[in-house]
């Protein structure tokens, strides 16, 4: 700082030694100081300090450490991303760069200096060098400075976002963080979100293939919690669980530091393993360093995995549920009569005007719990952009002006009754031993399927009617004839039965497509290559459970058969029902008439029955009855399974 | 024999997702001022198949983007001398619930309205019947903007 005193020519000496050391470092001073500082870095082998990992995300890669960010403007050494040495050597001579201008704290070409872009590295390095800030070029970090003020970083939260009802694949889930301020509102605070940029021409197929082979860039962001909630809650549909952290608030601002560094760069998203939930873990361990979340055991990472491991490290204090707003429209509806229901629909089509129910004779409290549901669905049905915005605004407008006259009933309605937490459900992976009998012979079986959930499997922690499995692989050996064989691998097997009733309507759907044995004639089996694809209708009720009714599609490839494939088209029904919290039986029926090809053989009706016991969060317990009818076959098989979650 | 299952396999992905693509998946932008517009759109919709897929990998379309504060700047603004710019985004970005929790006289975003207008706890219900009672002044038509909003409700809640 420079203080023009009017003090008279005698003081000069005084005055000069008083302007030395507070003059920022000129040339030759700096270029010392930084090899000073560089040296004593090196010293002290900072580089290999597991802070400096954690803000450079360096991994132990196939042959030595590299950076996991692929942006080459997270670095500032030119092989910075596989040498932790000269980044951190680089990062300290950033810091001795001029600022072109020192107001706005802008570096070389227009990018801010690299101690506004780097504020961890900087605070980190300053505190382990002991760097004296006097002794560097003055720098204001505008930006920086103002978001850090408009964060105002005090706690932090890990949301968890469950599943959506028809989307099987959402059932791995979403995770991001939530910074909280001194707002005591979480609506307030900032979320941050890791996500990857795709295209939106890209068709379903392109999307899996460059989702899972890292070909989508992946980018931190920041953005109100608000738009978060909305987003989750009422476009998706899909429940929060918000984790609150014990992270002490210097914890939190660290992590909004390190979260300003990453802010516009890129990393290759691949969706097995570096996805959204495995890239916050950086974030959690730059805030607690002695926390050890990134180290990866399996070959990939499931957004509910993150969330247990959080849970072991002991960072959580409690969570806090926070229903869709389809789910609170269900609870809702769930306390009216079907009369009133009925109302409620009227209103929503708009054939019942919102002012002429007010005039009705019915109690206060259904009017007002009539126009709740009216109002919010009708919100949801915009937001599924089922309705144009000019309707939309009008509608929504008509029925809130009615609610307005209507105060608050007395009695408070019974609260929505939460959901079991997800990461009590059980594992991702299981392994399974069976034994079973088909026609009077006897087998055994043993089965892997890396990941997810079926039906039957217990049903805590996940959406009921959902399941989709990956790769389920069974080997079965029948000792009589000593034939081992490849009994089935499912390369996907998605159901989606999603119920429907006055208000939601959804449309359910499967498909399955692997490889399986199949009973050609009388003890012969053929492998079988088959995609089946379906779509239909579930409902639920008290009685029969969660029922559905599909049509159904089948090819089926094989030499056994004429013209070496078989295509059909048919029909399944079935009902899933939960007989007691831990016993669920699954009954199906399926018919399948052959259309093209080997139509004869083409031809297949199927009944099963199936019972699923829970034993506890890591095992359960499978009976099986099948019975297959075809024109060379008649086939019953009973199966018993003990499985195992891991 | 294999080309048939090639194109049951395409039939199978790519039919869904032409619906998908003419339905939308059009991101909706934040624009506008009034009920309606605030729709943080990113996924597309239709199509169950796609819909799986972004599920999971939770993609995004547009620019990632460090959104710490969002623009009010190309709606008209309120009228009131004390500006409040935190308010007025939030009342602009929630203006579809905040309606909600008005007509209703109670809820999250209206308790985070009045937390951004300093209305003290003891305040609050006092605070929140009125606002419901005054509903139609706030919102007195489908078109009504985000600036009227908050001209209504600080005149209405004499805070303004």
């Amino acid at each position: 700082m420079h203080r023009r005193h009017a003090y008279p020519l005698l003081l000069f000496p005084f005055l000069l030694a008083l302007l030395l050391p507070a003059a920022p470092a000129t040339g030759a001073e700096a270029g010392d100081y930084l090899r000073e500082l560089q040296a004593s870095a090196g010293e002290r082998k900072l580089h290999d300090d597991r802070y400096w990992d954690i803000l450079l995300h360096y991994r132990k890669g196939w042959f030595e450490r590299e950076s996991l960010i692929d942006d080459r403007r997270f670095f500032l050494a030119p092989t910075g991303k596989k040498d932790p040495a000269s980044e951190l050597a680089a990062t300290l001579a950033g810091f001795f760069q001029e600022p072109a201008r020192k107001e706005t704290g802008n570096g070389e070409e227009g990018q801010p200096h690299p101690r506004c872009r780097f504020p961890a590295r900087f605070e980190w390095l300053k505190r382990r060098l002991s760097i004296d800030t006097s002794r560097l070029p003055e720098v204001s970090c505008g930006d920086f400075d103002n978001a850090l003020r408009q964060i105002n970083p005090k706690s932090a939260s890990l949301i968890f976002a469950s599943a959506h009802m028809n989307a099987p694949a959402s059932m791995f889930g979403h995770t991001f963080l939530r910074v909280d301020s001194a707002y005591r509102s979480p609506l307030l605070s900032y979320a941050v979100n890791y996500a990857a940029t795709i295209n939106r021409r890209d068709n379903g197929l392109v999307y899996a293939f460059k989702g899972i082979f890292g070909f989508y860039p992946g980018y931190y962001s920041i953005l109100p919690y608000y738009e978060k909630v909305k987003e989750y809650g009422n476009m998706d549909q899909r429940d929060l669980w918000e984790y609150r952290l014990n992270l002490t608030e210097e914890e939190v601002r660290r992590m909004v530091l390190h979260i300003w560094e990453l802010q516009g760069i890129y990393s290759d998203y691949f969706f097995f393993d570096e996805n959204c939930s495995y890239n916050l873990l950086f974030l959690l361990e730059a805030a607690r360093p002695a926390v050890s979340l990134t180290d990866r055991k399996g070959a990939w990472v499931i957004p509910i995995d993150t969330l247990k491991s959080v849970l072991k490290a002991n960072l959580v204090e409690d969570a806090v549920f926070r229903p869709s707003q389809a789910r609170q429209i269900r609870h809702e509806a769930s306390l009216l009569d079907d009369e009133k229901r009925g109302i409620t629909r009227a209103v929503i089509d708009g054939t019942l005007p919102p002012e002429n129910l007010l005039a009705r004779d019915i109690p206060r409290e259904d009017k007002v719990r009539i126009l709740d549901i009216a109002s919010e669905y009708t919100q949801l049905r915009y937001a599924q952009k089922k309705l144009p915005q000019e309707a939309f605004q009008k509608r929504f407008v008509g029925m809130l002006g009615a609610r307005s006259r209507m105060e608050e009933p007395a009695d408070p309605a019974p609260p929505l009754p939460m959901p079991d937490r997800a990461e009590n459900g059980h594992a991702a992976s299981r392994v399974s031993l069976s034994a079973g009998v088909r026609d009077r012979e006897v087998f055994q079986e043993i089965s892997y399927r890396p990941a997810y959930h079926e039906l039957l499997d217990p049903g805590p922690g996940f959406t009921e009617g959902s399941q989709i499995e990956f790769a389920s692989t069974s080997l079965r050996y029948y000792p009589k004839d000593e034939r081992l064989r490849l009994q089935r691998l499912d390369v996907i097997n998605i159901f989606s039965a999603a119920p429907r009733d006055e208000f939601f309507r959804p449309v359910s759907w499967k498909i399955r497509t692997g490889i399986a044995a199949k009973a050609f004639a009388s003890g012969k089996d053929g492998t079988v290559y088959t995609l089946s694809p379906g779509g239909g209708f579930a409902w639920k009720n008290r009685f029969s459970g969660l029922t559905y009714l599909l049509l159904e599609t089948e090819l089926n490839y094989s030499r056994g058969y004429e013209k070496e494939y078989a295509a059909g088209v048919g029909l399944s029904m079935g009902t899933l029902k939960a007989i007691t919290d831990s016993w669920k039986i699954l009954a199906q029926g399926r018919y399948i008439a052959g259309v093209l090809g080997d139509t004869r053989r083409g031809q297949e009706f199927s009944a099963t029955l199936r019972q699923g016991v829970r034993l506890s969060r890591y095992g359960s317990l499978f009976f099986d009855l099948e019975r297959i009818v075809s024109p060379d076959v008649r086939d019953t098989e009973a199966k018993g399974s003990w499985n195992y979650y891991f | 024999m294999k080309k048939l299952l090639l194109i049951a396999l395409m039939v199978v992905f790519i039919a869904p997702t032409a619906f998908a693509a003419g339905a939308g998946g059009v991101a909706r932008q934040n624009t506008g001022c009034g009920l309606g517009t605030a729709l943080f759109g990113t996924n597309a919709d239709g199509s169950s198949v796609l819909q799986a897929f972004q599920a999971t990998t939770n993609g995004t379309f547009g620019n990632q983007t460090f959104g710490i504060s969002s623009g009010t700047s190309e709606c008209e603004q309120p009228k009131k001398f004390v500006q409040n710019e935190r308010l007025n985004e939030f009342v602009r970005a929630n203006l579809d619930d905040l309606a909600k929790n008005i007509a209703f006289g109670k809820g999250e975003t209206l308790n985070t309205l009045a937390e951004l207008m300093d209305v003290p706890q003891a305040e609050r219900e006092r605070f929140n019947r009125r606002l419901q009672v005054h509903f139609r002044d706030i919102f007195p038509d489908a078109k009504v903007e985000y600036a009227h909003v908050v001209d209504t409700i600080l005149s209405v809640s004499s805070r303004g």
